[in-house]
Order: structure tokens, then C-alpha cells, then sequence
């Protein structure tokens, strides 16, 4: 049976949201830029788009290609509670819904379609909704796959409704770029031109063998998308967590192990609560360290036991750290826990254990009651509370559901 | 700019809003609010705050309102 997807995207989000909140920004080009003192551009206006401004820009960058942009500081709580409404929204139509990202959704209406006047009907239903209930606009694409229903949102830009038939698509990817295609980035799209294959046409014509050689297995996953075929679904349950981790850019470079230790100790306290939260263990700890020239790299271990248990996860994240002779001062950590399996809510055996599981479980009691780091580790008690940027990975429920400020 | 202070707000409760701030009282003054530009919720423990933006037509601040509490502030101002 050929599907009926929508893929539901929020227009410029953030900076609709923060043009909505301040009148004085509706119009202007604003630059959503993350809390801390050294940041980039997360969100531009469409109308700071049209000087250059983009997502990923620096701030002097992005000053330079527009002089009178605003800059507006994140508000995460505003974009995660109108993520919440909007999935309100799209539930009313179906439920095989996947929130993918804060700002997107693909909804399959392949079997709810025909009460709501057809997916057109459902996406006018959309667009009208959302900008009744938050003000702000929302592009829709349709196609007859995930892929494609992306591909006619971001076609259908801004403040759209585009529909890509099945008999439309072979038109419309026949001279599309193939990097405007959702998955090909820049790297696979360089390997591609060295073979000639600019197109998605020329991609979906160039022969299995040819680009199995060349990437694998992938190389078959590439030549459908070439031709428009995705055959991945709507996830509409999120599944089990395969890692809980958190990262931090630091307010500014920093080299000195004991500030390193401090900052570490807090990322695994978010991992640790975060695992017990929603009962999860894991064996594995990876260490992400980004410096202040941005080469990134992680290093691992892995526990003989399993643990949630946040002393246990730090005290494993700082024998990494001593395997690790720092070149130069840090911009960023992270703290990820892997392995993941449900806690199996078994009383420790040591009487140390038992007590140490008692303070977390009466520490993670009054957060729950009175806010996170309500109740902390002294070691990081006087550090600024950042509140961060919305992972790619959030989502609105479940333990990939992040409170942020 | 930051404020965060306790003030006096009248608000009207029902559909399709389910709460609106009507008007307040701020450093001698009642301000009534003009807009309501944006509405959206925090989590403070197991406290839900209600933040609402609004506008006088002049200026425009960040109310919150602690429904466990029953307290609301101006969180921030900007003229």
C-alpha cells in the first residue's frame, strides 16, 4: 500500500517564537544565540537570512554579513512547551506520529487521511492551528515517504504546503542537487561528485555495483534515494534509550584539572540522575572533550558492574581523564553513559553502596520536588547555571525529555 | 532587565484561556496589559510556573504565576 506522510516543520523556529513574544523583533533580522558568553548563531529570521545569516554562524560572522542584526538570547522552556503543544496538535490527526526533532515531525495519515479532507485538508488543519494557538508559521510536505514528504517541506519553504505524488518524483529529483537530499551531507556529497554524480537523478541512475564499491552497504541505501525510495516508518514509540549523556561548552577555555574535575562531576551527576529517573544502567562511560580549537575526541571504559550511581560514573570519567595529556585548554565536555540496560532495582549488597544509594535517592527526592540542583554536590555549587541548548536528540517525553531553562 | 519581584496582578480566569493577567501593579503604577504575546510553562520541581509575555503597548515584561503558591512576579522588563 503506498503511504501518506507529512512532515511538519516549524519555520525559522526559535526566532518565530521570540518575534512572537517581542513585537519590536517582529520584521527585523535576529540572530537566537545559546546562553553563553561565547555562542553561535542557533536560529536566524528569515530576514536576517537574506544578509547571509546563518545556523552554526558565529556571532562576529554573523554581525559582519548583517551590521543591524539583534541577538536574542535562547529561552529553551518557550521552544520545548510549544513542542509539547504542537505534538497535541499533530495527535488529533493520527497517532503514528515521531516528534524528530523540537521542531519537526513526520506524521503517517495513510489510514486517517480521509476523515480530515485528504492530506492537503490535515495540512492546511496544521499550518491554520499552529499559528492560531503560538502565532507562529510552519511548513508542510507531503510525499508517500518520509523522504520525500521532507524533501516537499523543505521545497515548500517558508510558510508552505507542497505535495510530491509518487509520479512527481522522478521530476522533481531529476536535477536536484544531491546534497538537498535529507542524509547526504557534505562529506558523501564531495565522494559523490568525484564520481560525477551531482544529481540525485544521476545518483539514482549510477549502478548498485558502483556505489556499493564505493560506500559499503550504504551505497545501495544511496542509489534509492537517488530514486526517491525510503522505506524507514514513522516511529511512533521512541524505544529503549541506547546511551543518556550530556555535554557542556564551558563559559570559557579552561585547563586546570581541579575546574575540569568540578565540571565533570556535574555532567555526571545530569547523566546519573537522568539514568535513575527513568531506571536505566549502563556499563560503558565515554568522555568527550572538545578544545578550545575545536578538534573533538572521546575516550571510554567500561564497568565489570552496572551503575547508575553517580560517584561511580564520575570516579570512572576521571580515570579517563588521567589516561588523557591535554594539548590544550577545553571548550567543551561530555559525559555518556552506554551499554544501557533497565535497572534491575536490586539492593546493593555493600553496606557503602547501600548508603550511598540512599543519599542519591533522597538527593534526586528534592530536585524532584524542588527543581534540579536544588540540592547539589558542593564541588560545582557555585558554577553558573547555563541553560544549554536543545540536543538534536530531545524529545518531548521519555528520558530524552530534558527540562532546560 | 532582570526584576524578579512579588506583585499584585488581576487576572481573569476561564476559555479559551484558561488564565490571563488583566493588570498589575509595579513600582507605584497599574499597568494594563495590552497583548499577551506569548504563554508557555516551567517546571520547577514538581511545581508547574506559569510564564506569560506581555505588552502594555509600551513595554514589555515576563509575569509568572505559582499556582502552588499563588504568587505572581515580574520577572523581567524590557522598556
Amino acid at each position: 500500500m503506498s503511504r501518506i506522510i507529512i512532515c511538519a516543520d516549524m519555520d525559522a523556529f526559535f526566532a518565530s517564537v521570540e518575534q512572537k513574544v517581542n513585537p519590536r523583533l517582529r520584521g527585523k533580522p535576529i540572530g537566537v544565540i545559546g546562553s553563553g558568553a561565547r555562542t553561535v548563531i542557533t536560529t536566524a529570521s528569515y530576514e536576517a537570512r537574506k544578509f547571509g545569516v546563518r545556523t552554526g554562524m558565529n556571532v562576529w560572522e554573523a554581525r559582519k554579513a548583517c551590521p543591524h542584526l539583534i541577538l536574542v538570547v535562547a529561552n529553551n522552556a518557550r521552544y520545548t512547551f510549544t513542542c509539547r503543544g504542537l505534538e497535541e496538535i499533530y495527535r488529533r490527526f493520527t497517532p503514528d506520529m515521531e516528534i524528530y526533532s523540537v521542531d519537526e515531525a513526520f506524521l503517517d495519515v495513510t489510514t486517517t487521511h480521509h476523515l480530515f479532507g485528504g492530506p492537503e485538508g490535515i495540512g492546511r488543519s496544521i499550518k491554520k492551528e499552529v499559528k492560531e494557538r503560538f502565532g507562529i508559521a510552519c511548513t508542510v510536505g507531503i510525499g508517500p515517504n518520509i523522504l520525500l514528504a521532507k524533501l516537499a517541506s523543505d521545497i515548500g519553504k517558508p510558510d508552505g504546503l507542497r505535495w510530491i505524488k509518487p509520479e512527481e518524483a522522478e521530476g522533481v529529483l531529476k536535477d536536484l542537487p544531491v546534497n538537498e537530499l535529507w542524509g547526504i551531507g557534505s562529506k558523501i556529497t564531495e565522494r559523490l561528485a568525484v564520481l560525477g554524480i551531482r544529481t540525485c537523478g544521476e545518483l539514482g541512475r549510477t549502478p548498485a555495483g558502483l556505489l556499493r564499491t564505493k560506500f559499503g552497504i550504504y551505497g545501495e541505501a544511496l542509489k534509492a534515494m537517488g530514486m526517491g525510495i525510503c522505506t524507514r516508518l514513522v516511529q511512533r514509540e521512541p524505544g529503549d534509550a541506547k546511551s543518556i549523556g550530556h555535554s557542556m561548552t564551558l563559559p570559557r577555555d579552561i585547563g586546570e584539572m581541579r575546574e575540569i574535575g568540578a565540571y565533570l562531576l556535574k555532567l555526571s551527576e545530569m547523566v546519573g540522575r537522568r539514568a535513575r529517573m527513568h531506571r536505566y544502567m549502563g556499563r560503558k562511560i565515554s568522555l568527550v572533550i572538545r578544545y578550545a580549537d575545536f578538534e573533538t575526541f572521546s575516550r571510554q571504559t567500561t564497568l565489570p558492574d552496572l551503575t547508575n550511581d553517580t560517584h561511580v560514573i564520575y570516579d570512572a570519567v576521571l580515570r579517563v581523564m588521567d589516561g588523557v595529556r591535554l594539548r590544550d585548554r577545553v571548550r567543551l565536555l561530555g559525559v555518556c553513559l552506554s551499554d544501557l540496560t533497565n535497572d534491575p532495582c536490586q539492593m546493593p549488597l555493600i553496606e557503602e553502596e547501600r548508603k550511598r544509594s540512599s543519599i542519591l535517592r533522597a538527593m534526586d527526592s528534592m530536585n524532584d520536588k524542588y527543581g534540579e540542583f536544588a540540592l547539589a554536590w558542593g564541588s560545582y555549587i557555585t558554577q553558573e547555571r547555563d541553560a544549554g541548548v536543545i540536543s538534536p536528540s530531545w524529545r518531548p517525553s521519555g528520558v530524552k525529555s530534558v527540562e532546560l531553562k | 532587565m532582570h526584576v524578579g519581584e512579588t506583585i499584585s496582578v488581576i487576572a481573569a480566569f476561564g476559555l479559551p484561556y484558561k488564565i490571563r493577567p488583566l493588570r498589575f501593579k509595579w513600582s507605584g503604577k497599574l499597568l494594563e496589559v495590552k497583548e499577551v504575546t506569548y504563554f508557555w510553562t516551567e517546571k520547577e520541581g514538581q511545581k508547574n510556573i506559569y510564564h506569560f509575555s506581555v505588552s502594555d503597548g509600551r513595554a514589555l515584561y515576563e509575569l509568572s504565576f505559582d499556582a502552588v503558591a499563588l504568587l505572581w512576579r515580574l520577572e523581567t522588563l524590557e522598556a
